[in-house]
Order: C-alpha cells, then structure tokens, then sequence
C-alpha cells in the first residue's frame, strides 16, 4: 500500500464548519451544462461523479448573482429561486458519496457584454474588457448596493440547495475583481483610488452573505494573485487584500488564481507549453501572510506534483481541475497506491477550454464519457463475441477498451511496431511531448483490461478470417495526400517536397530555406515549423487563412505559438493558397489581391489534409461472416478526439 | 408621388401548385436561433406569426434538418416526429401563418460537409473528402446507404411537414446545403454514378419529396452561382441545373455563395442591392413558365422588389431581412405607406446569427424582432394622461425614445446640440459602404415629424432646463471622445473617428494616414476605407491577429479585409499603438513588445468611447438612454430608447 508516499494529500483539513477528507479540490469551472439558466440533471452528474472518485472538495461552477451578469449563453442564473431545486439535486448526489460541496457565486462585471441580457453590462468604470469589447455601464451607488445585495440572496439560494458553503469568485472574470484592480476601477468615489476603497466592495459582499448563510456554511474568497495586465494587481496587493479579508474575521478560506479570463486566459488554464505550478507562487505568498487555508491552483495533473505543493509548504489543499475532467478517479486511485492508473490529463485543452470559448458542452480528449455522465450506457451485451480492431491508434485501442470493458474478447492488430498512430507523431514534436500521454493512458487500460495487441501484423481479410471474429473495427487512419497542385513528376530544380509525418517520423529531414504550406490551422504546421527552426531551418509558414494555427486559439496556444515564432525567426504568411510548383519555387497567390508570386524554397513541407486509410475497409464490406464497423480517420481523417469518440461508440455498442 | 402604384404588381397574388399566396412578398427561410434544443418553438411561431400578420405572402420556416447525421449549428432545429423534432412546432407555425392569411413552408435541408460536428460528435457527412474552408473538417464521404437515408430522409421530413398542416416544403439546394455540394464540381469529387452525373442525387432528393408531398407545394432554393468559377457552378451551369431540375418543383428561389463565400448569400450593405438578378433573369428563361422564379439577395425596398416581379425578372420576392426590420411592410405598401417602412439598412448586425454564441435573431431598428414572446408592444394612443416629454439629444435612442413616447400620446420635444438629426449613426454613414445606416436616422425623423414631435436642432439643454421642465426628461446624449491609451506628442495630429467621417474630404490634412483600431468594428474598417478611397495611404494598425475581427459575425470579416488590401491599406497587425508623434504613429509588437514606427500626418483614433453624462450627471434624476449609458452599437441605442419611452407610458401594454 502505497499511502505513504502522500503524506499530506489524504489527510483530512477543516475549512470553518466543514471538514473535507483530503486535499485534492475540484475547483470552479465552467461546463455549459446549463439551459435556460438552470442547473441540469447533467450537472448533478458530473459532480457525482468526481465525488464517487474521491475528491476532497468540490466546488460549482459560478453562478450569476445579477441579471446583468449573463456573459455566456450557459450560465446558471443563481439570481433566479428556481435555480434552487436543481441545486438540491447537485448536493444530494454529491453527498451520497460523503463529499462536501461549496457553490460559487459571481458577477462578471465588465467581462461580459448585453448580447443575452439586452442590458449594459456593469463594471466599477467605463473601460471595455479586451475580449467582449463592449463599453459597460460605470455602476453608480445605488447599483454596488445592489450587487451586494444580489450576492447575499444568491448566498441564500445557495444555502436552501443544500451547500455546504459558498465561494466567492474574486479572481480572474469578477466584477469583484475589477473593482481590487487599479486596472479596472478608475473610480473617485468611496470605491476607487485607495486599496482600502477599491476593496470596500469585496468586504461588503463578505459581510453581506455571512448574513446571509450563518455560521453552518463555509465561506471563502478567491483572489487573483497576478492580473498579468499592465498595470494590474500583483501579489503584493493580493496579499495585502488576503489580510483584509482574514481580519474580516467571517472568512473561513482562500483560494487563489492567476490571470484575467479575458485577457490572460492563456495563463489560467495553462496548456502543456506551461510547465505544472507555474501559479504557486501566489498560495505561496498567501500562506505566509495569513492562517487560513489556502488552495493552490495550476495544471496538477500527477497526484505527486500535488502531494510535493504541499509538502512544500506552497498550499493547504490543491485545485485539480482538468485532472479530474480526464479521470473522475483520480483521488481514488492515488489514495489506493495505483497511481499509474490514472487517466492523466494532457493538458491539451482540446475538448474541455476549447469547447468553452465556443458554447459547446465541456468534454475530454481522452475520456468519452467526460459531459455525458447524465446519458444511459448502452445496455449490456448479451453474450461476448471476440472483438478484431485493425489499428492502434487513439480511435482504435478506444474501441479495444470500451469493448473490453464490457466483456468482450479483444485483439488489436498494428502494423507497425508501436501504439499511438498519429497521436505518438503529434507527440514527437517540442514542447508536445504531454500528448503521448493520450497513448501511454490507453495501452495502459488495454493492458488492464486484457486486450491482446498484437504488433508488426498487416491486416488482410484473410488474416481477419484466421481470427475468427464477431466483429471487426477497421481503424487504421489516414494516409498523407498530395494537394492537387503537386505536379505528377516534380521538375528537377524544384524545392523538394516532404509531407509532415515524413518530417516527425525522420523519413525527410528538410534543411535550408523550408516553406510550410499550412492548411490545417491546428498544431501541425506549427509543430513542424518550430522543429525545423529548431534545427537550424529558415522557416516560413504559409497559409490561406487569415492567421496562422488559427485553432490554437481555442486551445489557448495562439499567444506563445506567437513568442515563439518570432524568438525562433519563423515567418508567417496569411491569405496565400500554394497553387504550383516549378523550379523559380512555390507559386502563391495571394487571394485577396490575386497576386501571384514565386517562393524561392529548398523544401516544402506539406501541412494538408490526409486521405482516409479505407481500402481495408472497402476490402472487407462484401466478405465474411462478421460485422465491419469503421471509425476514426478512416473514415475521415480529423483530431484524435473523433477517433475516441467513435471508438468507443462502437465498442461501447458491440 | 402616387400611393398603389409603387406596388401594383408585387401585391397581387400568386398560384403555386393551386394555392393561393396572397401577393409576392416571401420571408424566406433563415437562422433565427429561437429554437429550445432542436425544436420549432414558441418562439418561433411569435416571429412567423408576426410577420404573417404583417403581410407577408408566403413565410419558409427555418431550415429543419432531415436527417440526424446532419446538426450544423446548436439550435438547427430536426425534422422528426415527437417532442425532439419539428413536427409541433410546424403545426403550430401553420395554423399561426394561415390565421394571419400567408401561406407556409419548411425548408429542408441537410448542411453536408458545410456542418459541424461539434454538437453530434460524428463525422460531416458530404460527397467527397473536401473540407470547407474556414472550418477545415475533413468530412466523410457518403457510402450508398448514407446517400439512400438522407433522401428517405427529405421524404419522411416532407410527409411530416404536410401532415403539420404546412403548405409545401422547400428543398436547400443554397447556402450550407448537402444537395449543392453534390452539383458542384468544388465539393463533388466522386467517381460513381453520383459524380459522373452531378445532378443525379438533387433529381433522387426532389423525387422522393415531390412523391411524398403529395398535392403540397415542392420549391427548390438553388444556389446558381458559386463565385467560384475554377471549378463550381456558374451562372449559366446554375440555369441549365434549375432547368433539369424543373420538372420536380413548382417554383425556384435563386441564390448564391458557396463554401468560399458564405458571406455572399446575404451580404451586407458593402454590395449594392440587385446583384442576383441577371443569374435569375437566366434562370427565368431556362425553366418552363408553369414553374416560378423568385428572387432573393438584398431585396429591401419596395420599388427594386416592384421592379422584378413587373418586368419578369422573378415571380416573387424574398423579402426577409426588410420584414425582420419591418414586420408590417407589406400592410403598409397596401396603405400606400412606403415611406412608412422602416428601412433595413443592410447592416448585418443583430439579423445575422450563425455563430457559437447563439445570438437571437434580432434587427438594430426593430430590436423586439426575435423577442416577440417576451418584449411589450408598441402601441399607438396607450396613454390617458399625456405630458410634456423632453428628449435631449437627437440620435437613434433619443428618436426612437420620442417616436414611441409622441405614439402613445404624450407632446414630445427633442432638443439636439448640432445642426442636424441622427447623431452617431449618420456620421457612421459617411464611412466607406455604410451609406445605409442614414436611412434609418432619416426614418426615425420622419416619424417623429409625422407624430408630430416638436424638433429643434441646435438646442443646447443644461441642467436647469432639465430641472425647469414640467414634464419628464430622457437624456439620450450620446458619447465623447475616449481617453487615449497612448501619448500624443505636441504638434502631432489626432482625431476621432468621428471627426474625421465628420469632416469634407478636401478639409483634412494632406499626408500618410494611420487609423488605430482596438476594438475591431465597422467603424475603424470603414474609416480606413473611405479615405482609401480618396486615394490617401492609409495604414490601420490593430493589435489583433487580423483586422475587423468582430465583423465574424455580420459576414463581413474576410470580405471587409479584401476590400482593404485591394485598396491598398497597410493592415499593421499584432500592434499596439504607444505614442504619435507629428509624422508617426509609433507601435509595439504585441507579443514581441518590439517597437516600429508607421508613417502618419495624421492618426485616426476610432477606439472606444466615453458616455457623455455631463448633463446627467447634474440633474441624475433623469432617465439615460443609449451611449449616455455606455457608448455601444444603434441595436443598444434603439432598445434602451424605447424602454425609455415605454417606461414614461407606464407598461407599455394599454
């Protein structure tokens, strides 16, 4: 029994009135599991379940305390009684599993706009938020009385659904927030210019919902230890204001954050070009000023990594978000010693921020059932059938899995001599290695679960047969596809052409002047770009987009792709579509201008989409006695995501 | 100016398929986003119902999909039986049309691989592996049962909708629509039966529905131009489909864009009105007189749609963004009101809504369409106790604040500042292809004068006015200049935006201009356009990836960034500005934090404003409205104005 290598993490901490079991919290986060304003039945679930996994603390999503706070369409409206009912079934299932819940409750102030609420948004002054860029209404006296006010009622709703306490966002998308922030409040009133007015708000707020909820609930505040802005808080305000808050005396915790939600997001939820603990500093610099606990935040995605935050001193109890959206279980299996079981998270960002900035249910890359914890499995099967899966990448050993997980026989054949297919490649490049995890996780499971992955085996439909299959899943990926415009023989003279698994795997090794032809939008093209700048390669980037990696975005990758590029000289060019070559070069036109122009290049690199690997496939619909099932990139080649999605419908279906 | 006859021909009626619509006014089918999950609703049937009451002929509802391997956006309601689908919402949009005396259809349709597989998690599903554009998801190329189920698909969806009550269907062969992408050489690559004749699944899809539709109307939207000669459909292509597709339909509506030029099917005020009408003359002359043409593209005044149905070009019209602007359109030509309408200004704003936020559909003149369930009315005569109403300021709020105060009854008056009516929203006009946006200013004035509202410009109000009138007073004072975030040093040249639209071409300054961009709107494009235009060097610096971002949503954004680079404008992206300088604007690298200077005699500052509350802030018993609040978009403006007014007359409903 491995319990003594966490000497801290499962030890029980009091916060006021509440005794939590261990250490690990699953911190606010938004899901977008709300409609019309409301917590859902998914909600309920999807908290039950990380309780069922044996989290410390777990604490909601915000709710809004104002209808002028309505940012996102999926935002639950704690301002509305009828929030209570769906809030008695969030607390019921959690505490079925013995697990304390707070709510959080929050207005987002200025970070928001009147898209939905057809109202100004509010804000301490008239300064728009970078991101909605919507100039807020500056709240006048009787308005702050207002928010106060809100915040105690919503405490109060919150109280009737059953929390255990509440938690008051302060930190990175708040009105709170703003008002702490020189940044943001301009004010010349009793609430602005002085730190002891721009805090007045916050202390009004905690007074007002201790009112509201008693001594029998836990209270806490969450501050921004560093906006990240020009001229924002840092921590030595943050501390200065943590101390207020402690002498206040009706606070019963702290817990931290970095960065401004609409600003630094990118620092927030940190993707894996952010090394782990990177916002430590700020509990850190709390627990030394004040006695209450504190929780410390910042991709902890390995149970150690937490278990070594607070060994050293840094927090009182740790924020495991994402960890726990990629592994439910993830305080189960530390505290049961099977460490190595657990699902880690990848901090790709992918599904779970990328789906949020774009309104979509909250999901996982690597756990399919991750947002679809409320849905009915499909029922069991009713006898078990031996399971061929043709491929081992994500999509396929998916499959094995779910299959596997229901009884059922398994054999996965690879026809080469590793798992992972594209996600392994993917994983090769810098700063990407964290993505390997998604296959180090599923070998793991399939290793687990009994399934027998069988390498160096090339698939045929009578090598299918010897198997004697139920049931086949062909998901043997894609293949690279020269664009249209390749000439069928390249004149000599010409830049060479490589594609970009020609590149990670080592079958190519471009040198000198490389043009990326980006077509993709995603990590590929700017993986391979930086590799090669890397290496010593003049590098441009070349795309018929507007920007460059355009979807790392979503995935909050954009700002150091940017810091990157220019540090590695990489050159980036948008609104150009390769339309030939010749031996004068790549020849681009620029679309909007129609301009056509020759790019001088010792090598292309192909960054476009791939054709789907269906010739097994194809081979095999007419033959056998067994049913074929396709998923994943050949069918049509994607992100990693859709081959787990797919593989474990199908395996889940069997 | 005679009253009917602008009219004449566009208010007789019309037969399809031996129904009667009432004249040639459709509301043609689009997003709304008033859909609960994937139904038709309530919501949707106050909308319809509205414009039927109106007017309007005939009313398409928006596009339901027909099979479930098709979910292009959150709230793209489904064709399908039962609570989940759209056959109680149909019923009740049916019986609310024909109450009102239009006819009405559903448009079925099936996005293909212009969807998103965001909502079903499964792959698009389309002709052949080409992925769209700006999406760039590769998506699945159908397979024979994929090809039969989505035209059982058109079938069970037309049965449903008959049976709903509804007067026909309308097949999507346009915008974001499988059935196009199979006609087209751009996103139809196979090498089957369904390739070597493109027209083949079209023919399968409107035989199944013709079959199943049994006496009920058929009609087609056909996209005849793709804008993309190199390999799509071409205006003569698209009349030589129409006319093979003919035989199965009783009318033709005829639209255009395809996967590169969404934007194009219903393009903003940037492009003129009328510029589908030769492709539809052609498609006119191609298909027999037995089966209807109708027109669509911009068709927003009365004389242009007069225009086409008289001289033969279309049939009948759709009408569909003038009737979100005016429901009552078609009753008022029938007054012989025209002037009365309120003009859609072509701007794209709030109407347009295919975007991950969900927006609502809505219109910035009439901001109660899409709000039909839950905003009051506004009523003529709703008061017994008239007053004196001042209204300070005569912008869009301030006119909107007096026409719906002097229609319920009270004596109004407004007092503007300047010379003249309209405030922001003329000045906005001045910009390079807003020309529109006036017309509305010039209807609210018109109103006003109609209502007989007491208007004098050049009116200065202080506080003492305020306090001395005997009636209410509505501060609709608009904003100021903001405060600038960077240094100007002496002698350099900075103005407003607003200043510069404001002032005659020959009264600037000679010399190399810069137009500094934060927020990413129309009003910093159009700045830098117009003077473009006056062949000046323009330079528009942004400190975003590329400029105008926060025209995604009025499908302006890629176009608006060909406009300028076709003009010549220097896009100084990824830059902030610091400092200007007589000569220079000085920029940072926002992610280098390296500086550069751009040459400028004169920097054009059209960043974010300040509510200008002086008076308010003397005499803040008065009621705000609009910029005074904070400085926002004319939808703001007009909504806070009428609530203003609506509040004065107490709940709006009598």
């Amino acid at each position: 029994m491995s319990m003594s290598r966490y000497r801290y993490l499962f030890s029980p901490v009091r916060i006021g009135p509440v005794v939590a079991r261990n250490r690990v919290v699953f911190c606010a986060h938004l899901t977008n599991y709300a409609e019309d304003g409301l917590p859902t039945e998914q909600h309920a679930a999807y908290y039950a379940a990380r309780a069922a996994g044996g989290a410390g603390l777990i604490i909601t999503e915000e709710h809004s305390t104002h209808p002028t706070d309505w940012p996102y369409e999926k935002l639950i409206h704690g301002f509305h009684p009828e929030a209570v009912p769906g809030y008695r079934r969030i607390t019921e299932a959690v505490h079925r599993h013995g697990t304390p819940i707070f709510a959080q409750i929050n207005h987002n102030g200025g970070q928001g706009s009147g898209m939905y609420s057809r109202l100004p948004a509010w804000a301490p002054s008239p300064l728009a938020d970078p991101l909605f860029r919507e100039v807020p209404k500056e709240v006048e006296s009787g308005e702050i009385a207002e928010i106060v006010a809100s915040y105690a009622r919503v405490a109060e709703h919150c109280r009737r659904g059953g929390f255990d306490g509440i938690e008051l966002q302060c930190s990175h998308s708040s009105i709170v927030r703003q008002f702490l922030s020189r940044a943001t409040n301009r004010r010349a009133d009793s609430y602005g210019g002085s730190l002891e007015n721009r805090a007045r708000i916050l202390l009004e707020i905690v007074a007002a919902v201790r009112e509201a909820i008693g001594r029998d609930l836990a209270l806490g505040v969450r501050l921004c230890g560093d906006e990240l802005v020009d001229g924002g808080t840092t921590i030595d305000e943050a501390v200065e204001v943590a101390r207020m808050v402690e002498r206040a005396g009706l606070v019963d915790y702290l817990n931290t954050s970095i960065g401004v939600a609409t600003a630094t997001l990118f620092m927030i939820e940190a993707s894996m070009h952010v090394p782990p603990g990177y916002a430590l500093f700020i509990p850190s610099a709390l627990r030394k000023a004040v006695e209450l606990p504190v929780v410390g935040v910042g991709r902890f995605k390995d149970p150690l990594q937490a278990e070594h935050a607070l060994d050293e001193g840094h927090c009182d109890l740790v924020g495991v978000v994402r960890g726990q959206i990629a592994d439910p279980d993830f305080a189960a299996k530390a505290r049961r010693g099977d460490a190595d079981a657990i699902r880690l998270c990848l901090s790709c960002n992918q599904e779970c921020v990328g789906r949020m900035g774009l309104n979509r249910w909250l999901g996982c890359i690597e756990n399919p059932h991750t947002g679809r914890e409320a849905l009915p499995r499909p029922p069991a099967p009713d006898r078990v059938r031996n399971v061929l899966v043709v491929g081992a990448g994500p999509g396929g050993l998916q499959a094995a899995i779910s299959a596997a997980e229901r009884g059922h026989r398994v054999t996965v054949l690879e026809q080469t001599d590793v798992p992972g297919g594209g996600a392994r490649l993917a994983a090769s490049v810098p700063n990407r290695a964290e993505f390997g995890d998604l296959v180090r996780n599923q070998v793991a499971e399939c290793r687990r679960l009994g399934v027998d992955v069988r390498y160096r085996v090339t698939a045929s439909p009578e090598v299918i047969g010897e198997y004697g299959p139920d049931a086949v899943v062909v998901a043997t990926g894609s293949v690279p596809a020269p664009p249209h415009w390749v000439p069928e023989g390249v004149p000599g003279g010409a830049p060479r052409l490589a594609d970009i698994t020609e590149v990670v795997t080592g079958a190519a090794a471009p040198s000198g002047r490389v043009l990326v032809v980006d077509e993709l939008g995603f990590h590929q093209a700017t993986s391979v770009a930086e590799l090669l700048a890397d290496r010593g390669c003049e590098v441009e980037v070349l795309t018929p987009g507007m920007v460059v990696g355009q979807d790392l975005g979503v995935t909050l990758d954009l700002e150091y792709w940017n810091v990157r590029a220019a540090e590695k000289g990489i050159v980036q060019t948008t609104d150009s579509v390769a339309m030939g070559l010749d031996e004068t070069g790549l020849q681009v036109l620029h679309h909007p201008t129609g301009q056509m122009t020759a790019y001088p290049a010792d090598w292309i690199v192909l960054a476009v989409p791939a054709a789907p690997n269906d010739a097994l496939y194809f081979s095999l619909r007419q033959d056998g006695p067994y049913r074929v099932h396709r998923i994943g990139d050949c069918v049509a080649p994607r992100r990693a995501h859709a081959a787990v999605i797919e593989g474990d419908r199908i395996g889940a279906s069997l | 100016m005679s009253d009917l006859a602008p009219a004449a021909t566009l208010l007789t009626a019309w037969q399809l398929r031996g129904r009667t619509a009432r004249n040639r006014v459709m509301f043609g089918p689009h997003e709304t986003n008033l859909g609960r999950r994937r139904t038709v609703s309530d919501r949707h049937v106050a909308y319809y119902r509205r414009r039927a009451a109106g007017g309007a002929g005939v009313i398409v509802v928006e596009t339901a999909s027909v099979h479930d391997s098709d979910w292009p956006y959150e709230r793209a309601p489904l064709a399908g039986p039962g609570a989940s689908g759209s056959a109680g919402g149909w019923a009740a949009v049916a019986a609310a049309c024909h109450e009102e005396g239009a006819l009405a259809l559903a448009s079925l349709g099936h996005a293909g691989g212009q969807g998103s597989s965001a909502y079903s998690q499964a792959a698009l599903w389309a002709p052949s592996n080409v992925p769209e554009p700006a999406g760039r998801e590769v998506p699945k190329a159908m397979e024979d049962e994929d090809v039969a189920a989505v035209v059982d698909g058109f079938a069970a969806a037309t049965r449903l909708a008959v049976a709903a009550g509804l007067d026909g269907v309308e097949v999507n062969a346009g915008q974001h629509s499988l059935v196009r992408q199979f006609l087209s050489g751009l996103t139809n690559h196979r090498g089957d039966g369904y390739g070597e004749d493109r027209l083949r699944f079209a023919r399968e899809v409107l035989a199944a529905t013709r079959a199943a539709a049994g006496e009920a109307i058929v009609g087609l939207r056909l996209c005849c131009d793709e804008m993309a000669p190199w390999a799509g459909i071409v205006p003569e292509q698209g009349a030589e489909i129409a006319a093979g597709l003919a035989p199965h339909v009783d009318y033709i509506a005829v639209v255009r864009g395809s996967i590169f030029t969404t934007w194009a099917t219903r393009p903003d005020g940037h492009t003129p009105p009328g510029f589908n009408l030769e492709t539809t003359r052609l498609v006119r002359g191609a298909v027999p007189d037995g089966v209807a043409v109708v027109a669509q593209g911009s068709i927003v005044d009365a004389d242009l749609a007069e225009r086409i149905v008289a001289d033969g070009t279309a049939d009948a019209v759709e009408m569909t963004r003038a009737q979100i602007a005016d429901p009552d359109l078609v009753d008022k030509l029938s007054r012989g009101e025209a002037e009365r309408i309120r003009p859609c200004i072509l701007c794209n704003q709030t109407c347009q809504v295919r975007d991950a936020r969900n927006p609502i559909v809505s219109c910035v003149g009439e901001p109660s369409s899409g709000h039909e369930t839950e905003d009051p009315p506004v009523l003529s005569g709703s008061i017994r106790a008239p007053a004196d109403v001042l209204v300070v300021g005569g912008g869009p709020s301030g006119l909107e604040t007096a026409r719906v105060a002097a229609l319920a009854g009270h004596r109004v008056t407004v007092a503007e500042r300047a010379a003249r009516l309209g405030g922001r929203l003329c000045t906005a006009a001045a910009g390079g292809g807003r020309e529109r946006l006036a017309l509305l200013a010039d209807w609210l004035e018109a109103e006003c004068r109609r209502l007989g509202v007491t208007i004098a410009c050049g009116r200065e109000i202080i506080a003492d006015d305020v306090r001395a009138h005997p009636g209410p007073v509505v501060l609709c004072t608009g904003s100021r200049a903001g405060r600038p975030t960077y240094t100007t040093e002496e002698g350099a040249d900075v103005r407003t935006a607003e200043q510069v639209l404001s002032t005659p071409r020959g009264e600037l300054p000679p010399g190399p201009v810069a137009v500094w961009d934060p927020i990413g709107g129309p009003v910093g494009i159009s700045v830098a356009e117009l003077l473009a235009g006056h062949g000046r060097e323009v330079a528009l610096i942004t400190p975003d990836l590329l400029v105008g971002t926060e025209l995604a949503r009025s499908g302006d954004l890629a176009a608006a960034s060909t406009r300028l680079l076709q003009a010549g404008v220097r896009l100084e992206k990824r830059s902030v500005l610091t400092r200007v300088t007589p000569g220079a604007a000085e920029v940072q690298d926002r992610f280098t934090g390296e500086p550069r200077e751009v040459k400028a005699d004169l920097l054009v500052d059209a960043g974010y404003r300040l509510p200008d509350d002086a008076l308010w802030r003397e005499a803040p018993e008065a009621p705000r409205a609009g910029d005074a609040v904070a400085p926002r978009t004319v939808y703001e403006a007009v909504l806070e104005g009428r609530r203003a007014a609506l509040d004065l007359v107490g709940t709006g409903i009598s």
